[in-house]
């Protein structure tokens, strides 16, 4: 029996990384060695300036782009066709209404609408988008937007969800309102999420483990994990604990890129 | 509702106005120097005469307007097809485009000698002549558009798996539309110019002819105001298939499109 356990924790990460590398077809390396485990329901942020190739990682683990050297290894059977990506940009067909955007994975799938209805339907609502079905990307604002665009991802029910700083371009209060909902959505559905960021304050808030990464080459300098209960709210933003962790993972970055 | 109206008629208005002006002193200057007729026609001849021969024109407009609709919508499917081929395949693209741009570039009146020479029947010949000088634009534009889909998107067709008729369907040619609409505008009139230029090459001939022999057979006898009146149905022609295909392009772009948007004040 503990043998077995061992055997589990040995193989029991969702995805893992084995010495991955990267190099552009200019010439340019952008990540080199990365080494990385994921646990199933993990949250694991990658934090680190502009071009440190984070979110080109996201892209190799999506499978979008293949690794240079190195390789991707999934837990037990395929998991690609499990993975949800949410881009920087919230990415939705302008020509479709938020419910046909949603239905988009599904459609791909072969899936008739009618036998779907119901989890489309789950998924708007999961998202607090109730009621705005039939209304096009063009009428939503910026933060609904990326509302919809998490949906889409989510709709598959994926074992693993990507997501490329997706809350880069929102205002703060709408950033934060995300934040709290994707945590929501999280614990609701017991996903994995690998977050790409660069924003500490973002990263400490969300994840249960901070991959630090540092640029040219794209590395990983160190992981820090990040203790503070769940569930996470308004509350915890203006504790002294988050202060002190982010503090902390500031400081860390800092040394990192130096 | 109302506010619409008076807003259109805001806008309309101007335009009409200046037109009303210029065709006053059209008038003016025709009447008081005498100008004879088969110099210069009044607008008043021009509408008399546009009244009296208003039903042969109209026969001649429909054989005209036959051969624009059915080039524009040779176009419209050629165009097309041959467009999504050319994004399927980037080898067909560079085999075939140089020789699309040929067929562009070449005068129409240059050529349609030889292919009212090659096509017997003068509706066929008149049509492959409309249809050479309509279909580039549709071609160009639409290409363009299948290619210009957003990366991101492809990237998530590509995550989920999709085939590639899946990513032609649903994000290429939805992508390719205001494109596809663009080009059709401006062979809606290019059509209607091939037309004209071919029927202008083939001369009067045959029992059923277009504006265009009108035009010529008017200018041969001198009957000036006959030339104008066909002058202006070719005009409102030309006006009308614009307005209808920028109609069908904002209804079809409604939504989602930019263009199609209304302004925000």
């Amino acid at each position: 029996m503990a043998c077995q356990i061992a055997a589990e924790q040995r193989t029991g990460a969702l995805l893992s990384l084995e010495r991955v590398g990267k190099v552009f077809r200019n010439g340019t390396v952008a990540l080199r060695e990365i080494d990385l485990a994921v646990a199933p329901g993990a949250f694991v942020s990658l934090l680190g300036p502009s071009g440190c190739g984070k979110s080109t990682l996201l892209r190799i683990v999506a499978g979008l782009t293949p690794p240079s050297s190195g390789r991707v290894a999934w837990d037990g059977e395929g998991i690609a066709g499990s993975i949800g990506f949410v881009f920087q940009e919230p990415t939705l067909m302008p020509w479709a209404t938020v419910w046909d955007n949603v239905y988009l994975p599904l459609r791909l799938a072969g899936k008739p609408r009618s036998a779907v209805r119901e989890n489309v339907e789950g998924m708007i609502a999961a998202v607090g988008l109730s009621g705005f079905e039939r209304v096009y990307p063009r009428e939503l604002s910026g933060g609904m937007r990326m509302r919809v665009s998490i949906a889409r991802a989510l709709v598959t029910e994926p074992r693993l969800l990507l997501l490329d700083e997706p809350f880069a371009a929102l205002d703060e209060i709408t950033r934060f309102r995300l934040n709290e909902d994707l945590l929501q959505l999280w614990r609701d559905r017991r996903c994995t999420i690998l977050f790409v960021t660069h924003s500490v304050f973002e990263s400490v808030f969300l994840s249960n483990r901070i991959v630090i990464m540092t640029p040219r080459p794209g590395r990983i300098a160190e992981e820090v994990a990040i203790d503070l209960p769940y569930p996470r709210d308004e509350a915890l933003r203006t504790s002294q604990a988050y202060a002190e962790q982010c503090r902390d993972v500031s400081l860390r970055l800092a040394r990192s890129s130096r | 509702m109302i506010s619409r109206w008076s807003d259109a008629f805001g806008r309309m208005a101007a335009p009409i106005g200046v037109g009303i002006l210029m065709l006053a002193a059209w008038q003016g200057v025709v009447t008081l120097n005498h100008i004879p007729p088969y110099i210069l026609p009044g607008p008043a001849l021009v509408a008399k005469t546009l009244w009296l021969d208003g039903p042969s024109l109209l026969r001649s407009l429909w054989v005209t307007l036959r051969i624009t609709l059915a080039a524009l919508a040779a176009a419209v499917l050629l165009g097309g097809v041959l467009a999504i081929v050319f994004a399927q395949s980037r080898l067909l693209e560079r085999c075939l485009f140089p020789y699309a741009v040929i067929l562009q570039v070449t005068p129409i009146v240059a050529i349609a000698p030889l292919i009212i020479i090659w096509v017997n029947d003068t509706f066929l010949s008149l049509l492959v002549c409309a249809w050479i000088v309509a279909f580039f634009p549709i071609v160009a534009n639409t290409t363009l558009g299948l290619n210009s889909a957003d990366r991101n998107l492809a990237a998530l067709f590509r995550l989920y798996g999709a085939s590639s008729w899946q990513v032609l369907r649903l994000l290429r040619m939805p992508s390719a539309l205001p494109y596809f609409l663009t080009g059709v505008r401006i062979s809606g009139g290019l059509a209607l110019i091939g037309a004209v230029v071919a029927e202008f090459v083939a001369g009067t001939g045959g029992a059923e002819t277009g504006l265009a022999s009108r035009i010529l057979e008017a200018g041969y006898r001198l009957q000036i105001p006959r030339l104008f009146a066909a002058l202006l149905l070719l005009s409102l022609t030309g006006i009308m298939i614009f307005a209808v295909l920028s109609w069908v392009s904002r209804r079809l772009l409604a939504h989602w499109h930019e263009s199609a948007l209304p302004t925000e004040d």
